[in-house]
């Protein structure tokens, strides 16, 4: 059953012992979140996990939020921390070894039902380069392009999260697309 | 695409970006329009970064289609959500046996279908001789199970006692009081090894009339007569029929 009531008015009923409004929080949040989480890792089972230690940091750090900023924001830049934190976790493992992974997974994991018996292998082909083009951008380029292109945040709402200059949010993101261009230029003279 | 190192970089870059995922307000969208039509380095880039962001926005589809049906059952609130004890529980989603089968089909090769339902075929074949099989065996099983089997030393012994109780029984009926005891008659050799030969030869030639010797034989072996030598007998039982 959803509460009515804004973000941080839930914020403010968890914390007045409400079990049922932090609930409301996550419900709203997940799915915005688990998108940001998958842009980020590139892997579904990395930003399932992602997404839940997200909610449980948000939960244990209740306290420590301030109404100055959004709840989004809030959520959105403990949720970055939290990918760039399992990245550099996964590259101290293995350098290879995410890619790799993620490539395997990719093949099952990027093909609905419906379109998978009639998808070109070029097509295969693409969307794992596309993958693996926004997965091998440095993590403030990936975030940037991530929020913008997964969440579909605005330019405001990412400077808001990111607690960067608006100019800044909107020079990554240029910075951005044209390493992935130049990447996907390098797959398409492969494949052409 | 072209090559980002074959143009030159405009100064509008954020302009740009902001044009490019609409967020332009309308007077700012018409002055960058009319910027684009000069600016052959923005075209180009404008051009090239549309193509990347349908790229990954395709990519975002294919993935996120899927998994958000399975994100959004992915994190899960238990109804205390103030305790530090709240879990979030996954649910795996799994394609049902029949659609998986028909998805399997759908992308394999004709030959790999075709391998597919020999196998099945052959797998069928065999369950159902194996079934057969086993419901012709099942009545012997039973029948050893419940009925204990006889070592030829159990037949032995009980062969040996029936012998000896038929042979008490009868010695105990027929046993003639002490005196009485009477010697039978040998057979003569000749007669009985004649009668012998007749008994041996097959029905068809057995069925032929005896001659007298052989009657008188009979007869004489049968008690029916007298024989020349009844005095020679060491001794006859009392009850014997034909005296």
């Amino acid at each position: 059953m959803e509460m009515v009531g804004s973000d941080e008015q839930m914020v403010e009923r968890a914390l007045s012992g409400d079990p049922e409004a932090f609930g409301e929080i996550v419900r709203r949040w997940e799915r915005r979140i688990f998108a940001l989480a998958f842009g980020m890792l590139g892997r579904e089972e990395d930003a399932r996990d992602a997404t839940q230690e997200t909610f449980m940091a948000a939960f244990r750090n209740l306290r420590g939020f301030r109404g100055e900023a959004k709840v989004s924001s809030w959520l959105h830049r403990i949720a970055v921390n939290q990918c760039i934190t399992r990245q550099r976790r996964a590259k101290v493992r293995s350098e290879t070894a995410l890619e790799d992974e993620a490539e395997k997974n990719a093949a099952v994991f990027a093909m609905p039902a419906e379109i998978s018996p009639a998808r070109t292998t070029e097509g295969r082909e693409r969307s794992v380069a596309v993958r693996r083009a926004v997965c091998a951008l440095p993590p403030d380029l990936r975030q940037v392009v991530v929020m913008k292109e997964f969440e579909e945040l605005t330019f405001q709402e990412i400077s808001d999260a990111l607690e960067l200059p608006l100019s800044t949010v909107k020079s990554r993101l240029y910075t951005a697309l044209r390493q992935l261009q130049m990447r996907l230029q390098k797959f398409g003279e492969r494949i052409g | 695409m072209r090559t980002m190192n074959e143009r030159s970089v405009c100064h509008r870059s954020e302009d740009l970006v902001t044009y490019l995922y609409n967020e332009a307000s309308a007077a700012e969208a018409q002055d960058f329009a009319g910027h684009l039509e000069t600016c052959e380095a923005c075209r180009a880039e404008f051009a090239v970064f549309s193509q990347v962001h349908e790229s990954i926005l395709l990519w975002r589809n294919e993935a996120l289609g899927s998994a958000f049906s399975s994100a959004s059952q992915a994190v899960e609130v238990p109804a205390e959500a103030t305790t530090d004890s709240r879990q979030f529980v996954r649910h795996e989603q799994k394609l049902p046996a029949l659609a998986a089968l028909r998805e399997f089909f759908s992308v394999s090769p004709l030959w790999l279908r075709g391998a597919t339902a020999f196998a099945a075929l052959l797998l069928c074949v065999l369950g159902v001789l194996t079934i057969s099989r086993m419901l012709q065996r099942q009545p012997q099983v039973t029948k050893n199970e419940t009925q204990p089997g006889f070592s030829q030393r159990d037949i032995d012994q009980a062969v040996q006692k029936g012998i000896e109780e038929g042979m008490a029984r009868a010695s105990r009926a027929n046993l003639p009081p002490k005196g009485e005891i009477k010697m039978i008659r040998p057979q003569k050799a000749e007669n009985r090894i004649q009668l012998a030969a007749n008994q041996s030869q097959p029905r068809s030639q057995r069925s032929r009339s005896l001659t007298r010797q052989e009657r008188i034989q009979l007869a004489a072996d049968l008690r029916l007569t007298p024989g020349r030598d009844e005095e020679e007998l060491p001794f006859v039982f009392p009850d014997e029929p034909n005296q």
